[in-house]
């Protein structure tokens, strides 16, 4: 099968800290693959130098074999990687029709010019976004908060349409920042269930930041374990789970929210 | 330590300057000195631009109104009213009403704001600078008032009262520019390195937060900051406005703020001693920039032209050129510790 | 009580929301409103005195103005104080051409004339400010509005101040065109401009254009993962705010009818970015009043008769100086209590012009009432009824997947 993303010796640093260093992942066609790892280990700032954020010091970014380490974020994302955020990645001056709107943005058929003109394709092209978009909140249920601008919405309503919207863009290659943040344990088994059922229906390949043990067992095909900036260990979840020094890492490590249920999960 | 090593080259630069200019009339000598003396004044509304965006992280645009307010009351007392009051009687009064208007400004604009983001509390010190110039054209009317200095230039008989030096001659209020700010400089440097205030105000500064919770009010000292920034702006409006041979409404607003600014940013915005530093590097920046122009020239066309009608407004522009340099280059400035 | 994604998944299926629209009546009513502010406006323009006219024209060239300032205010979210130097270069570009290079003279000037210098200016303007986007690619915040101070200022004491511009200081003549060139005719030129201003600033908000650049000024991040161009769409809003400055430029030089350094200073820069926060920021209509509001405000005083004695004879003093103070005063208001500006107070009404119904609050903004939980049999109607409402769009194969993944896991969890 091959490597949807390749990332080679990656390593980025910031002034004195190394934030990662020699980083080595393949993403295989339709896996879902976790990356899991102590707060603070670089899982973010992997995601951040993925898509462009951040530029590495170091090694290559492959997308289907084409080398992106140079790409300006929009370029990569218009070759079909989509990306959530840990902290909802969605634009909190405009409603939410007007963010999955905006989520289209490279999907739009009318120049920037004849937009400020009022060209005729521009109000047929909006149109039709909109009826789209509509769409899309449909399918979520959500189309009385068509309107509604962000603030004062349940963190799980904003997750939800962060997830739809991305989805609505048809990627090929989903990288998802901690999904499961703020949901208990059957929300999260819900939510592994859905993504399973995704993977297959949508021919999606995901790399997925995760803290949920159950979660990154029951959906992962392969995990990714990062500690300080290294690929720690890597292996079949179940192989990963029992590593003594992931235990040790994530025991000794940081205490996070979902920590004491892995503590629970991880089998003695 | 690096302040001396910084201070310490700028003299050397200077007195190369002077050194080497010295005996030629044509030479930067007359410049450097008059470029101390205005950077004097830059200087002191720099240190003012410092203290306020030490202490509100937010740069004032009002600090130059304090200065043409204060030299407005100085002038009614001095030159309207027929109360005989002595010239160095009605600076205080000047001063106190300066730093009156720093305390309206900081209960009325700063302290609403305070959490506000730092864009929102700049566009309000700019609402307040020029609410303070609206209100002078209304009471005093947008009319050219002159204030005369505190030592006049020249006695009875048309010979000047102060001294000559390297070619020009110095008027004494450019000295009591120049001396009131070593002064402040000594003064302010032992305050906030020695006393326990001035040390809560550098505190303060640094995290408001951890301020509070050790307990110094935060509130009493954003009104000192103002209070003290509007003082040092007062003084170097009643300096100043003499030496620039008009009052008007916003005078201090268009004749000196922006080279204040430039001067601040060079020395570092959360640099003290940056910001008198700075001050003086801009004024001889300006003045050595204003010699080249007449002094150097180049042929276009034929014709010889003096830099100076090549390059309008060549001063300005050289003051603008170092200040896009630091921004760019160096924004932590000489001194400063953040970008 | 927060809903989870799960929930708000599963087991809600809110009523579908059709769009409100005014009755026949309803519209009738909001025509006439519309129609009774414009025809008085234009009235009014046609029937005041001349100099009357004259302040009118002012106050739609400062109306643009805002509108320019506004795209760097509201929408970028960056301070500019140095809008006086795009404006005043424009204009010496627009009278340098008109009499130096199109032979216009005293008594005349054509309107092509006219038309080609209006050009030059905007694209003028538009060069300048977009040195100034791509300086703001760099620096930010409080920084960036020092540079834009320091733009203004070489502007002010260079610039303008070259020979060959200002005529050696005299001033460059710029004559009214043909056919426009009484106050009130230039009035309606200066209408004719603005309403295009508006029309494209209105363009800009409904499209993506808009979407983008207010994406970028609350996250760069999230709207690059948009696929936004972040850097081409950043440099895009000042190149955008220039052609407006320069659009101003001009119908100001013609207005005037002579350009001077003195026309563009410091303080008017000051002035015109507290008429657009009075104005409230990003809120087109409410800018565009905010700025005739400071262009008018002396003739507004002067309309109150016994005021204007008071003011000239007790007090000696012009109604002109108040403005500064009653700007400035409205402007701290704003900043502390009402942030929204004038826009936010008219909102109301702006709102019902547009078609809603009359309400003192925006839409959704109304606690967001929970929506009935059914049974969600007529989910799969949905899909059937998606694939004959859109046109083409390989995307709804995907949609009708995931609306099926969605019913196929609620079938699998144990109910």
């Amino acid at each position: 099968m091959s490597s949807v993303l390749s990332i080679k010796n990656t390593g980025i640093r910031f002034g004195g800290l190394v934030a990662l260093n020699d980083v080595n992942i393949e993403v295989p066609e339709w896996e879902i693959v976790g990356l899991i790892g102590p707060n603070g280990a670089g899982k973010t700032t992997l995601f951040n130098c993925i898509m462009g954020a951040y530029t590495p010091n170091s090694g290559t970014i492959s997308y289907r074999g084409t080398d992106i380490s140079l790409l300006p974020t929009h370029r990569r994302v218009a070759k079909g990687i989509g990306r959530t955020f840990q902290n909802i990645g969605l634009v909190r001056g405009l409603t939410v029709l007007e963010n999955c709107m905006v989520a289209q943005h490279p999907r739009i058929g009318y120049g920037a010019a004849g937009a400020l003109i009022g060209m005729p394709r521009t109000f047929a092209e909006e149109r039709r976004l909109r009826n789209y978009a509509m769409e899309v909140l449909d399918f979520l249920d959500l189309t009385h908060l068509a309107n509604s601008h962000l603030d004062g919405l349940p963190y799980g309503t904003l997750k939800l349409i962060e997830i739809g919207t991305v989805l609505a863009t048809d990627p090929d290659l989903l990288l998802l920042d901690e999904p499961s943040s703020g949901m208990g344990p059957d929300e999260a088994h819900a939510l592994g269930e859905r993504l399973l059922k995704l993977r297959k229906t949508l021919n999606l390949t995901v790399l997925m930041i995760e803290h949920h043990v159950p979660l990154v067992v029951g959906v992962c095909d392969y995990v990714y374990v990062l500690n300080f900036g290294q690929v720690m260990t890597s292996g079949r979840p179940a192989e990963v789970q029992r590593h003594p020094e992931v235990i040790a890492a994530y025991l000794g490590g940081e205490v996070d929210e979902s920590s004491s249920e892995e503590d629970a999960d991880v089998p003695a | 330590m690096k302040t001396a090593i910084v201070v310490g080259i700028t003299a050397a630069l200077l007195g190369l300057i002077l050194i080497l200019g010295a005996g030629d009339d044509a030479g930067p000598n007359a410049a450097v000195v008059i470029g101390v003396m205005t950077g004097s004044i830059y200087g002191l509304v720099a240190v003012g631009l410092v203290l306020v965006y030490k202490g509100s992280r937010v740069f004032n645009f009002a600090q130059g109104e304090f200065g043409t307010v204060a030299a407005f009351i100085v002038f009614i007392l001095v030159e309207q009213i027929d109360t005989n009051i002595p010239y160095w009687a009605a600076v205080p009064i000047g001063l106190l009403g300066a730093v009156g208007l720093g305390l309206l400004m900081e209960r009325v604009v700063v302290r609403p704001l305070m959490n506000a983001p730092r864009i929102t509390l700049l566009v309000a010190t700019i609402s307040f600078a020029l609410f303070t110039i609206g209100m002078e054209i209304i009471l005093f009317l947008p009319e050219a008032k002159v204030l005369r200095p505190m030592i006049a230039a020249t006695d009875a008989t048309g010979k000047p009262n102060g001294p000559n030096i390297f070619g020009y001659f110095v008027e004494p209020q450019n000295l009591i520019a120049f001396g009131v700010l070593i002064l402040l400089a000594v003064v302010l440097g032992y305050f906030f390195s020695k006393t326990d205030l001035g040390l809560a105000v550098l505190a303060t500064s640094q995290d408001a937060f951890a301020t509070r919770v050790v307990g110094i009010g935060v509130e009493r000292m954003s009104r000192f900051i103002w209070g003290l920034a509007a003082l040092l702006g007062g003084i170097a409006g009643i300096i100043y406005v003499p030496i620039s041979g008009t009052l008007t409404p916003g005078a201090m607003t268009t004749g000196v703020l922006i080279p204040a600014f430039a001067a601040a940013v060079l020395g570092g915005m959360t640099s003290l001693p940056g910001a008198f530093l700075g001050g003086i590097v801009i004024g001889c920046v300006q003045s050595l920039s204003n010699w080249a122009g007449f002094n150097y020239s180049l042929t276009i066309g034929g014709v010889v032209k003096p830099l100076s009608s090549i390059i309008p407004g060549l001063p300005d522009v050289a003051i603008i050129l170092v200040l896009l340099f630091i921004l760019l280059a160096r924004p932590q400035g000489l001194l400063g510790s953040e970008a | 009580m927060t809903a989870t994604a799960t929930e708000v998944l599963e087991t809600v299926r809110a009523e579908p929301t059709e769009r409100w629209s005014p009755s026949v009546q309803g519209w009738v009513a909001r025509l006439l409103v519309l129609g009774l502010i414009f025809g008085s406006v234009l009235w009014a323009t046609a029937n005041v005195p001349s100099y009357w006219a004259d302040r009118i024209s002012l106050a739609a060239i400062y109306a643009i103005i805002g509108l320019s300032l506004n795209i760097v205010l509201g929408y970028v979210g960056q301070v500019s104080l140095g809008h006086h130097g795009f404006v005043g270069i424009a204009a010496f570009v627009a009278a340098y051409y008109a009499t130096q290079k199109a032979g216009c003279t005293v008594d005349t000037c054509s309107f092509n004339t006219f038309m080609t210098a209006t050009v030059i200016a905007a694209l003028s303007g538009a060069v300048a400010a977009m040195l100034l986007g791509l300086i703001a690619l760099r620096i930010r915040g409080l920084y960036l509005a020092l540079i834009t101070l320091a733009y203004g200022f070489v502007a002010e004491r260079s610039i303008f101040e070259i020979p060959f511009l200002t005529n050696g200081g005299a001033g460059m003549p710029a004559t009214r065109p043909d056919g426009w060139a009484t106050d009130r005719e230039f009035a309606f030129l200066c209408f004719f401009f603005l309403a295009g201003v508006i029309f494209v600033d209105w363009r800009l908000l409904k499209s993506k254009v808009g979407r983008a650049i207010l994406s970028i000024k609350h996250s760069e991040a999230v709207a690059a993962t948009y696929g936004i161009n972040v850097t081409a769409y950043k440099v895009l809003a000042f190149v955008l705010s220039g052609l407006f400055a320069g659009i101003a430029g001009s119908l100001f030089a013609f207005h005037e009818t002579n350009v001077v350094s003195n026309n563009f200073n410091f303080a008017n820069a000051l002035l015109w970015v507290l008429m657009v926060v009075v104005g409230g920021l990003g809120n087109r209509i409410g800018v565009v009043i905010g700025s005739a509001f400071f262009a008018l405000f002396p003739f507004l005083l002067l309309l109150i008769g016994p005021l204007e004695h008071f003011l000239r004879d007790t007090l000696h003093r012009e109604p002109d100086y108040f403005t500064i103070v009653i700007g400035s005063g409205l402007a701290i208001l704003t900043l502390i209590q009402y942030p929204g500006g004038i826009g936010e107070q008219v909102a109301p009404i702006t709102r019902w012009l547009g078609g809603k119904p009359f309400s003192m609050h925006p839409e959704g903004h109304e606690k967001h009432k929970a929506p009935k939980k059914q049974r969600s049999g007529g989910l799969l109607a949905k899909v059937g009824l998606h694939k004959s409402q859109v046109s083409t769009e390989n995307n709804t194969e995907e949609l009708a997947a995931l609306g099926r993944a969605v019913e196929g896991s609620k079938e699998d969890d144990s109910e």
